[in-house]
């Protein structure tokens, strides 16, 4: 193809130019109501939390646009909030490893059935997904309430009577309930393009089926679970709807802090602050992740056919909590 | 080796899948240091005989022994056996040198030994500079290397090979069929292949066993398996042959249905209905009308001529059947389309199938 292009070096040049601007123009044209559609709704909003979260709050709760400083991000610093952000941070990781210990094997026994089990487990999976969220809350809270099932099931096996309900255990569950799907669908797909042969090859080599596990299968996943624990990780961390339903005075996270700062204290400065806080440290997390993604020690498959989506995902997560 | 142990042994093995009978009551006994190739087409079973001396399947029925032990219902880990795959299954998250170790490791063999074996191997199928490299940074023939010397580091009684030229080009699997029979020669070790190809069958085995449908049909030396098909697919299936329909007339003769009487050994009883395999290479065309001093002939006329370059093929149609017959080595075309020509050919070219 090259030579024959060659031949007419002008008119091939401006003539490829020219379908490469067409091309360009085609692209932008189909990608603008979703850019317009971001503009609007994800970039103004985020700029507003910006501005705002420099702005003061008067002695009155209303927020000052004149005069600014960074007084909101010094009160971040206070014993109260950093206590709040530790036990966020505590029962989204929490959350994460229940996921994965709870949702790998899960992925793992959907990705080995024959290709028409897979399809009505996957819909199962999904089927919570699409429920309303605020309803599978309710119905949790009503399951752990000490007049639910659950105590009821305890109390006939002799165990008695228990309180969870409005406890950070309370809210965990709930959390994992409400996170799973985002990590067994990741690993459902990394354990989908598994090469299974390669396992077999690991127990021809003397592996016992665990130590193929660990040795191949874990490794060769990996990318699914990092994609998963970021999917997770990330809504629970600012969750705010569970822990406002099933958690108690004690389980005040940040999510919950924020909407407070907005609706009942009135103080918009600190809730934008915390809110740009949020969003920073979440962004760096995504990019150390990727960034360990395509490390030295586990460089796994050619590069770029993975889990490249992972991070647009966590970050539409992220502007969805 | 009636006296020595065999180093594979199978009675009586049967392997169902639900319904489907994928190996269907095999006998086979493979010699110590032999290299034997499993031949057939595909879904006849013969992967699945390879992984179940693998470990990798159970079989449903029977009994398989590896230098007299029972292993049937072994797990692939407890098995003196390592396999080549057949699209090699490097672990693409580790360098060649993990790769090579793995089994090593897996056993917990210690350093000095360790990186002395992995040398060795290495060097074996000429990989040395390669060790930190990914299979993914390497050409199709090196991870067939890679998968070699995973598998033969171990130091296996018997070494299983799935289709191990399958994912190469031409020219390269020919090299490798000369390097993997030098390679056998050197290390002593049982090689047990499984091919589609029967060339590749041929050329490389000391014995074959051909399979269809989950039967093992017959074993022999590449020139019994060749000359001597028992059946008609065997004949059908291992190069290219003319199958005559014949009935048996005595023991040194049979007529084929066409009227022709020609020689052929059979113990086959007469009157029975035979097949009659005749390699076109073995036949050769003579002026209409020349009779061979000894062997058999047939009249015909020419009706397609194929010229292939290093040999001609003639279509040969005597009365009702068509026989194929491959001239080579001849300067020009003696016979053209509509010659009446007569097809000849010596005693033993003919044999007799089983149908």
């Amino acid at each position: 193809m090259g030579p024959a292009r060659r031949s007419s070096p002008t008119t091939g040049a401006a003539g490829e130019e020219a379908a490469a601007l067409a091309r360009r123009r085609q692209g932008m044209l189909l990608a603008s109501p979703g850019a317009l559609y971001l503009l609007i709704f994800f970039v103004v909003p985020l700029g507003l939390i910006t501005v705002y979260s420099f702005a003061t709050r008067t002695s009155t709760g209303r927020t000052s646009l004149s005069g600014w400083n960074v007084e909101s991000y010094r009160a971040i610093g206070d014993d109260i909030i950093v206590g709040i952000i530790g036990r966020s941070a505590w029962l989204a990781t929490l959350t994460t490893v229940l996921c994965v210990v709870v949702g790998y094997p899960f992925a793992y026994y959907i990705a080995t059935r024959p290709r028409h089990v897979r399809a009505v487990l996957l819909v199962m999976v999904m089927i919570p997904f699409w429920t309303n969220a605020l309803v599978r809350v309710f119905a949790i809270r009503f399951l752990l309430g000490s007049n639910g099932p659950a105590s009821a099931l305890s109390e006939s096996l002799g165990f008695g009577t228990f309180r969870i309900l409005f406890t950070p255990t309370a809210v965990t569950i709930g959390m994992v309930y409400s996170f799973l799907t985002f990590m067994v669908l990741p690993l459902y797909v990394a354990l989908e393009r598994m090469d299974w042969s390669l396992t077999e090859a690991a127990r021809d080599l003397y592996a016992s089926g665990a130590k193929a596990f660990w040795k191949v299968t874990l490794p060769l996943t990996r990318s699914g679970i990092v994609a998963g624990c970021v999917l997770v990780f990330v809504p629970s961390f600012g969750s705010y709807v569970v822990p406002d339903i099933l958690g108690g005075a004690k389980t005040l996270l940040i999510g919950s802090y924020i909407a407070r700062q907005f609706r009942d204290a009135r103080n918009w400065p600190l809730g934008a602050s915390l809110s740009v806080l949020l969003i920073v440290a979440m962004l760096v997390a995504v990019a150390l992740n990727q960034r360990s993604g395509s490390g030295a020690e586990d460089r796994d498959r050619p590069r770029p056919r993975k889990w490249g989506r992972a991070p647009d995902e966590a970050e539409a997560a992220a502007v969805a909590s | 080796m009636t006296e020595a142990v065999a180093a594979v042994e199978i009675e009586g093995v049967t392997k169902r899948f639900g319904e489907v009978v994928a190996v269907d009551n095999v006998d086979l006994a493979i010699g110590d240091g032999e290299f034997f190739a499993l031949l057939g087409p595909s879904g006849c079973g013969k992967t699945t005989t390879l992984r179940m001396i693998a470990g990798l399947d159970l079989p449903t029925e029977g009994s398989l022994r590896i230098f007299g032990e029972e292993v049937g219902m072994a797990p692939p880990d407890r098995r003196p056996v390592n396999t080549v795959f057949q699209a090699y299954a490097l672990f693409p998250h580790m360098t060649v040198r993990q790769n090579i170790e793995f089994g090593l490791r897996m056993r917990r063999v210690k350093n000095p030994e360790l990186s002395q074996r992995v040398a060795e191997a290495t060097g074996m199928v000429r990989l040395a500079g390669m060790e930190e490299r990914r299979p993914d940074q390497l050409s199709g023939g090196q991870q067939q290397r890679v998968a070699l010397a995973r598998a033969l580091v171990n130091q296996p009684k018997v070494l299983l090979l799935d289709e191990p030229l399958g994912a190469l080009d031409l020219k390269l699997r020919q090299e490798m069929q000369q390097e993997l029979k030098a390679l056998q020669r050197e290390v002593g070790i049982t090689f047990v292949f499984v091919t589609h190809d029967q060339e590749e069958a041929l050329a490389m085995s000391e014995r074959i066993g051909v399979m269809s449908e989950g039967r093992l049909l017959q074993v022999g030396t590449p020139r019994e398996i060749y000359d001597r098909p028992a059946s008609r697919f065997v004949a059908d299936f291992i190069g290219r042959t003319n199958i005559l329909e014949a009935s048996v007339e005595s023991a040194s003769t049979v007529r084929l249905d066409n009227g022709a009487l020609i020689e052929a050994e059979t113990s086959t009883p007469a009157g029975s209905r035979v097949a009659v395999s005749l390699r076109p290479e073995r036949v050769r065309l003579q002026p209409h009308g020349t009779t061979a001093a000894e062997g058999s002939s047939l009249d015909g006329e020419v009706r397609d001529i194929t010229y292939l370059g290093h040999a001609v093929v003639y279509e040969v149609a005597a009365g009702p059947v068509s026989i194929e017959v491959r001239v080579e080595g001849e300067v020009g075309e003696p016979f053209a389309a509509g010659d009446e020509v007569t097809v000849a050919w010596d005693r033993g070219a003919a044999a007799v199938v089983a149908d």
